[in-house]
C-alpha cells in the first residue's frame, strides 16, 4: 500500500509550529547574546598573565567541549536538583547551551585576540589609552572582525543544538513535532516540515551573518 | 549526599554501553568518510546533473539537527515501509550527518589546492582517477587531518544522541541505572567524564596538528 502524504496535518497545525519556532529563535538568541559575552570573558582569563585564570579557562573550555551537550542538559536539569539547585526547564535547557556555545566561543575569541597585531597595542598605550580603553576601543573591534566568521558557524551549531532542549520538555520546534507525532503518527510530514523550518531559520541566520561580516568588513 | 557506592556498583554496566558508543562512533565515522568522500568530489564535479544533488545532501544533512535526521528516520521512514531498529537508525542518520560533514572537508581541502597542481597532472597527460590518486588526495589528505578530526570528536559526542530514540549505548546505560537508583548526579557526571576521558585525547592531538603548519602544498 503505498502511503498518502497528508499535508493537512501540517496547516492545521501552524499556529503550534509557529510557536515552537518562535522559542527555537528566542532560546537562540538569547544564547547567541549570553554565550558571546561568556567566550569573550572566558578568552580574556585565557590570555591573561594569571595563571589560575588561565588554568580555568582552559579548564571550562576544556570540559564543556568535550562532553555532549546532552549530558550537560541532563546534569543542570536533573543532577543539580540532588545538591538543592532546582531549575526550569527553561533556565536549563538556556544554562546548558549558553555554557556549551561560550566554550567553542572561547576558543575562537582567543584566536581573535592572539591574531590582534601587537602594533595596536602599543599604538593605543602611545596614545595614553588605559589598559580598559584599549581593550574595548581598540582590541575588542577588530577582533569581533577577525572572529566572525567562525562565531557565525558556532551560531549555526548553535541553532541546531537548541532542538536538544525538547529532551527536557521546552516546547521548541523539535518538541513540537515529537508532540503532533505521538498525537498524529503523520511523523513522515511532521518531521519533515519541523526540518524545513530549521532550514529556514539557518538560511536566514547565515544570511544575517554575512551582512554583519560585510559591515564590519576591513576597508581596503 | 553524594553517593560513591552507586558509582563503584554500576560502573561495569556503563562500561558495557561504552562499547556500543565506540562501536556505534566508529561506523559512523567509516562510513560517514566513505560517504562523505564520494559526496565531496560529486560536489566538485562539472556535471550539473552530479553537483546538484551531491549539494543538496550536503546541505540537508548539515543544516538540520541530528536529533531531526534520527527522528526522520526513526519515525518517518516506516510510512515508507523502511522499518529500521534503534540503533540501525542511529547510525544512518549520524553517517548522512558525517558525511555531509566530510563532503565540505574534502571540497575545502581541494579547493585549496592551488591550481597548478591540476594543470601539471593534467599535461603529464593523467586521466581524471590518476589525477586524483596520485596528485590531488594525496596533497588534500594533509589539510582534511585537522578538521577531520575534529569533526570525529564531535561525533562521538552526538552518539549519545542516539539515546533519544532508545538505542543502548553508554548515555542510554547511565539513563537505565537512574531510573532505577535515582542517582542522576552520580551518574551523570560519570557518565560526562566517561566521554571526556575517550574526547579528550582526541581534541588535544587534533589541536596540536593544527599547530603544526602544512609544509609543502
Amino acid at each position: 500500500m503505498a502511503y498518502q502524504l497528508d499535508l493537512s496535518i501540517i496547516i492545521k497545525h501552524i499556529p503550534l509550529f509557529l510557536k515552537g519556532v518562535f522559542l527555537t529563535v528566542e532560546i537562540s538568541f538569547f544564547a547567541i547574546l549570553l554565550g558571546l559575552i561568556i567566550g569573550i570573558f572566558f578568552a580574556v582569563a585565557r590570555t591573561s598573565r594569571f595563571k589560575i585564570l588561565n588554568l580555568a579557562g582552559a579548564a571550562y573550555v576544556e570540559v564543556f567541549r568535550n562532553t555532549p551537550l546532552l549530558i550537560q542538559i541532563f546534569i543542570i536539569f536533573f543532577g543539580l536538583p540532588g545538591i538543592g539547585i532546582k531549575l526550569s526547564p527553561y533556565a536549563s535547557g538556556l544554562t546548558a547551551l549558553v555554557l556549551y556555545v561560550g566554550a567553542y566561543n572561547t576558543e575562537v575569541v582567543r584566536a581573535g585576540l592572539e591574531a590582534v597585531p601587537k602594533g595596536q597595542i602599543e599604538a593605543a598605550k602611545s596614545l595614553g589609552l588605559t589598559g580598559v580603553q584599549t581593550f574595548l576601543y581598540v582590541i575588542l573591534p577588530q577582533t569581533f572582525r577577525i572572529s566572525l566568521p567562525a562565531l557565525g558557524n558556532n551560531w549555526v551549531a548553535l541553532v541546531k543544538n537548541s532542538s536538544l532542549v525538547s529532551v527536557i520538555g521546552m516546547v521548541e520546534l523539535t518538541w513540537v513535532a515529537l508532540d503532533l507525532n505521538a498525537l498524529t503518527f503523520r511523523s513522515f510530514e511532521l518531521f519533515g516540515a519541523a526540518t524545513i523550518f530549521y532550514l529556514i531559520l539557518i538560511f536566514i541566520l547565515i544570511n544575517i551573518q554575512a551582512l554583519v561580516e560585510k559591515r564590519f568588513a576591513f576597508k581596503t | 549526599m553524594f553517593d560513591f557506592e552507586v558509582i563503584t556498583k554500576n560502573l561495569p554496566y556503563l562500561l558495557s554501553g561504552v562499547k556500543f558508543t565506540i562501536a556505534l562512533a566508529c561506523l559512523v565515522i567509516f562510513l560517514g568518510t566513505f560517504l562523505g568522500i564520494i559526496l565531496g568530489l560529486s560536489k566538485l564535479s562539472k556535471n550539473r546533473l552530479i553537483r546538484y544533488p551531491a549539494s543538496f545532501i550536503v546541505e540537508i544533512t548539515r543544516d538540520t539537527p541530528i536529533i531531526m535526521q534520527m527522528f526522520f528516520i526513526f519515525f518517518g521512514l516506516p510510512a515508507l515501509g523502511i522499518r529500521l531498529q534503534t540503533f540501525p537508525s542511529a547510525a544512518l542518520a549520524m553517517s548522512l550527518f558525517a558525511a555531509g560533514n566530510t563532503a565540505e572537508i574534502v571540497r575545502g581541502a581541494i579547493d585549496s589546492l592551488p591550481l597548478g597542481q591540476f594543470d601539471a597532472a593534467k599535461s603529464l597527460g593523467m586521466n581524471y582517477f590518476q589525477m586524483m590518486i596520485h596528485v590531488i588526495i594525496p596533497q588534500a589528505l594533509r589539510r582534511m587531518i585537522p578538521p577531520a578530526m575534529g569533526l570525529f570528536t564531535t561525533l562521538i559526542k552526538d552518539t549519545s544522541l542516539a539515546a533519544i530514540i532508545g538505542a543502548f549505548e553508554l548515555t542510554r546505560a547511565g539513563q537505565e541505572i537512574i531510573e532505577r537508583t535515582l542517582r542522576s548526579l552520580e551518574i551523570y557526571l560519570v557518565v560526562a567524564a566517561i566521554y571526556f576521558i575517550i574526547c579528550y585525547p582526541l581534541s588535544y592531538y587534533t589541536r596540536k596538528v593544527e599547530k603544526q603548519r602544512v609544509t609543502g602544498f
